[in-house]
C-alpha cells in the first residue's frame, strides 16, 4: 500500500513546463521562424554603366591608342570601334598597333599595316578613299562586318573643324 | 576533472530526459511532423530568382542625354525584335521562317482549330461567348465567318474605304474588324457611349464613309449633318429590339444615305456566302485599324495601327513561358473595351492560340469586376488597372477579416518564396470574405493594363497585386500601355511575385518594343537611377518610334517604373 501511495504523487508531477518540454517547444518556435522568416528578394550587382556615344576628331581619337592602359579605339569609314578586347592585336606591341587611335580604313582596304597608309596630318580632312578599286572596297567591307560583329561602335569620327566636331 | 564534468553532464541529460511525459511526446510529434512537412513542401521557385533580379538588358552604348536602350531578355541587342506571328503556311518548306502574318491569318487559324501534336488539325475550334448579364450566348466561329463574309461583301460592294465601328464589345465588333482585313476597308474603332457631337467630329476627322453602330444609340440626323461623305449606316440591333423597323432614313439625307440592319443583312446573305474563310493573298497588305486614344482634350487622338504593329504586339503578348501560354482549353474574358489596343491584342492572341473568348457588352476601363465576370467561368481575364484597383479598394480590402488576413499571410509567404500557392484549405481561408461574390474557380491569369496617362490612383501597388494573387488564385500580368504603341510597352514577368512595397513596376519591355529614357539629366553622376522621358521604338510602335508624355525610370532589377 505504502509503495502504491508512493507512486501516485509521481503522476501529479507530470508538468508541461519541464525543461525538456521547453527545449522542444523552443526548437519548434525556431523552426517556425526559420520557415516563415521574411526573405529579401535576390539582388544582382548592377552591370557596368553604358559607354556614351561620342564624336571624335583625329586629334581626340589618337589618345586612345592603348598606351598607359588606355582603351584602344580605331576608326573605319567614320565609325569608331572599341577594340580593347582585342588589345593583343590592336594595342601596343600588336600586329595592328599602327591603327590604334587612327583612321584605319585605307590600311584595312589595302591589307597593309604600314605607317604610310595613315593620314599623317591629323587636321586634314578625312580620307575619302576615292581611289580604291572594287576589290579593296570589298576587303574593307568584310573587315567592317567583322568589326561590327565583334566590337562595339562607340562613336563617330569627323574631320577637325567639321561643324559636328565637339569644341575643344 | 573531465570525468566529473562528463559525469555531471550525463546526469543532467538523464535528469532532463527523465521528465519525458505525455506532453513531451505530443510536442515532439508536432515538431517532427512540421520538419517533415517543411522538407516535403519545399519547392523550387517558379522561375530562377536571378531572372527576376535582372529582367531586361541595356545596350552597351548610349547616346548623350539618353539612357541605354533596354530590351526584353528574349530579344538581345543586335537581333531583330519580334515582328509578328511567325505564320507557317501548310506546304511551305520546313526550314523557312514563318511570315509575319496579319489579322486574316489570325482568323484563319482560329477557324482551322487546334492542331494535334503531329500538326494535323484536331477539329477543335474555340468558341465565342457574349456575356449579357448573367447569361452567356455561344457563337460558333463558322457563324461569325458567315457574318464577316456578308458584311464584308455588303461594304465592299458599296465601295466604301473607311468604316467607323461604334459598338460595345460584341461579336459584331469582332466581325467588323476581321471583315475589314478580308474585304479591304480601313476600320476605325470608336469607343461607344460618346456624345453625338464628339462622334460626329471623329467621323469627320477620319473621313469615314460608313458607320456601324448600335440601333437606337444615336440620333442619325445629328451625325449626318456634319458628315456628308457618310454613305452607309449599318445598325446592329440588340436581341430584344430586332422586331422594330430600323430602316428609317432621316429626311435630309434620303438620297445619299443607305441604311441597313445587321441581322437582316445576315439573313438575306446567308445562302449566298459560304461558311469558308475567304481566300486571300498574304502578300497584299491589309488596311489599317484605327483606335481612339482618350486624351485629356475631349476629342481624343486617332492611333493609326498598321497590321504589322498589331501582329507584332499580338505575337509578343502570346510569348509567355511554356507552361503559362494560352491554350485551346482557355476561355479568355475581356472586361476592358476592345477599342483599346491591349485587350484587342490579347483577344487576337487568344484567337490565334485557338482559345475560346468571351466578350462583355459592359466592358470598359471602369467596370464592376464582380458583375462583369458572372455568366462565364473564364481562365484568363483582361482588365484595366482602374477596374482592379477599384475592386481592391472597394470590396477586397474592407471584407478582409481576421481569418482572411491569416490565410493571406500564409499564402503571401508562399509567394515570397517564389511559388504560386496551390488551391488548398488555406486559400479557401484567405478567400472567405474578399472574393466571396466571385465565381472564378478556373481563373489562372489576370492581364491588367495601365494607361500611361491614367490617373495615378489607378496604379497598383505590389501589395495590391499580392492580394489579387492570393484572393483570386491567379497569376498576374501588369502592363503599361501608351498611345501609338500596339499591345503594351512593358509587362511584368508572369512569375514575378515579389512584394517589395510601393507602387509596382511594369516589368521589362515586351519583345516587340525597346525602351529608352530620353532627356535625362547628365550631370548627376551618382548611383541614383536615371530618370527620363519614356521613348519606345520597335515594330509594335506606329511609325516605329514615339516619345510618351510621361517620365519613367529603370530600377535596379532593370524593370520600367513610372515616376509619379
Amino acid at each position: 500500500m505504502a509503495a502504491a501511495e508512493g507512486s501516485t504523487p509521481q503522476a501529479e508531477v507530470m508538468t508541461i513546463a519541464s525543461p525538456i518540454n521547453l527545449i522542444i517547444a523552443s526548437l519548434f518556435v525556431v523552426l517556425l521562424y526559420w520557415h516563415f522568416r521574411p526573405k529579401a528578394p535576390v539582388e544582382l550587382p548592377r552591370g557596368p554603366p553604358p559607354v556614351v556615344f561620342r564624336t571624335y576628331t583625329p586629334k581626340t581619337l589618337i589618345k586612345f591608342n592603348g598606351e598607359d592602359n588606355q582603351p584602344v579605339y580605331l576608326a573605319v569609314r567614320g565609325r569608331v570601334f572599341d577594340v580593347t578586347p582585342g588589345r593583343g592585336f590592336y594595342g601596343p606591341g600588336g600586329v595592328y598597333e599602327n591603327f590604334a587611335g587612327r583612321d584605319a580604313s585605307r590600311g584595312l582596304a589595302c591589307q597593309s599595316f604600314d605607317e604610310e597608309m595613315l593620314t599623317k596630318d591629323l587636321s586634314a580632312p578625312l580620307d575619302e578613299l576615292k581611289d580604291l578599286d572594287a576589290e579593296q572596297l570589298e576587303n574593307l567591307q568584310s573587315w567592317e562586318e567583322r568589326f561590327s560583329e565583334k566590337y562595339l561602335v562607340i562613336g563617330k569620327l569627323v574631320a577637325e573643324g567639321d561643324p559636328e566636331a565637339p569644341a575643344s | 576533472m573531465a570525468d566529473t564534468f562528463l559525469e555531471r553532464l550525463d546526469a543532467m541529460v538523464a535528469d532532463v530526459l527523465a521528465e519525458w511525459n505525455l506532453y513531451t511526446t505530443v510536442l515532439a510529434t508536432i515538431l517532427g511532423a512540421f520538419a517533415v512537412y517543411m522538407v516535403i513542401a519545399s519547392k523550387d521557385p517558379d522561375v530562377h530568382p536571378f531572372l527576376l533580379a535582372r529582367q531586361s538588358t541595356p545596350a552597351p552604348v548610349r547616346q548623350h542625354g539618353e539612357s541605354a536602350t533596354y530590351r526584353a531578355l528574349e530579344t538581345p541587342h543586335g537581333f531583330p525584335l519580334r515582328l509578328g506571328l511567325n505564320v507557317k503556311d501548310p506546304g511551305a518548306p520546313k526550314w523557312t521562317g514563318g511570315r509575319r502574318g496579319d489579322l486574316r491569318d489570325i482568323w484563319k487559324t482560329a477557324v482551322r482549330g487546334a492542331l494535334n501534336e503531329d500538326g494535323s488539325p484536331s477539329g477543335k475550334q474555340g468558341k465565342i461567348y457574349t456575356v449579357l448579364g448573367k447569361k452567356a450566348i455561344e457563337h460558333s466561329l463558322d457563324q461569325v465567318t458567315q457574318e464577316i463574309n456578308v458584311i464584308g461583301r455588303h461594304l465592299q460592294k458599296s465601295g466604301v474605304k473607311t468604316v467607323a465601328v461604334c459598338l460595345t464589345d460584341s461579336v459584331e465588333l469582332l466581325a467588323a474588324i476581321f471583315a475589314g482585313a478580308f474585304y479591304g476597308y480601313k476600320t476605325i474603332i470608336v469607343p461607344h457611349n460618346l456624345p453625338p457631337e464628339t462622334l460626329s467630329a471623329h467621323l469627320q476627322k477620319a473621313n469615314a464613309d460608313a458607320l456601324i453602330a448600335e440601333a437606337g444609340s444615336l440620333d442619325l440626323s445629328l451625325v449626318t449633318k456634319g458628315n456628308k461623305q457618310l454613305s452607309i449606316v449599318v445598325w446592329v440591333a440588340k436581341y430584344g429590339n430586332r422586331h422594330m423597323d430600323w430602316n428609317e432614313v432621316p429626311e435630309d439625307v434620303k438620297g445619299s444615305l443607305k441604311v441597313a440592319v445587321w441581322h437582316e443583312l445576315i439573313e438575306e446573305g446567308k445562302d449566298l456566302s459560304g461558311l469558308d474563310v475567304p481566300a486571300y493573298d498574304p502578300k497584299i497588305p491589309t488596311p489599317a485599324v484605327n483606335t481612339v486614344w482618350p486624351s485629356s482634350s475631349e476629342s481624343g487622338e486617332f492611333i493609326d495601327f498598321k497590321p504589322e504593329n498589331l501582329v507584332s504586339a499580338t505575337g509578343a503578348l502570346s510569348a509567355l513561358p511554356r507552361t503559362q501560354r494560352v491554350n485551346p482549353n482557355d476561355i479568355v474574358l475581356s472586361i476592358d473595351s476592345l477599342s483599346r489596343s491591349y485587350p484587342l491584342c490579347q483577344i487576337m492572341a487568344a484567337l490565334f492560340a485557338n482559345a475560346s473568348i468571351a466578350l462583355n457588352s459592359v466592358a470598359g476601363e471602369k467596370v464592376d469586376f464582380a458583375l462583369a465576370t458572372v455568366g462565364v467561368s473564364p481562365t484568363i481575364i483582361v482588365a484595366s488597372s482602374r477596374t482592379m484597383s477599384d475592386y481592391h479598394d472597394r470590396i477586397m480590402e474592407p471584407h478582409t477579416g481576421i481569418i482572411s488576413c491569416f490565410g493571406r499571410w500564409l499564402q503571401a509567404r508562399t509567394l515570397e518564396a517564389g511559388n504560386m500557392p496551390t488551391r488548398n484549405i488555406f486559400s479557401q481561408l484567405a478567400r472567405i470574405g474578399p472574393t466571396a461574390e466571385l465565381s472564378l474557380d478556373n481563373l489562372r491569369l489576370l492581364c491588367i493594363s495601365h494607361r500611361i496617362d491614367a490617373s495615378p490612383e489607378a496604379r497598383l501597388s505590389t501589395q495590391q497585386l499580392t492580394d489579387l494573387r492570393v484572393f483570386t488564385g491567379a497569376r498576374i500580368l501588369y502592363a503599361l500601355t501608351g498611345p501609338g504603341v500596339a499591345g503594351a510597352i512593358a509587362q511584368t514577368n508572369i512569375f514575378d511575385y515579389r512584394n517589395v512595397g510601393g507602387l509596382s513596376h511594369f516589368g521589362a519591355p515586351l519583345s516587340s518594343t525597346e525602351v529608352t529614357l530620353t532627356n535625362i539629366a547628365e550631370d548627376t553622376e551618382s548611383d541614383g537611377l536615371v530618370e527620363g522621358q519614356i521613348t519606345v521604338s520597335g515594330p509594335a510602335v506606329v511609325g516605329g518610334n514615339t516619345t510618351l508624355p510621361a517620365r519613367g525610370r529603370i530600377s535596379n532589377d532593370n524593370t520600367l517604373e513610372l515616376c509619379s
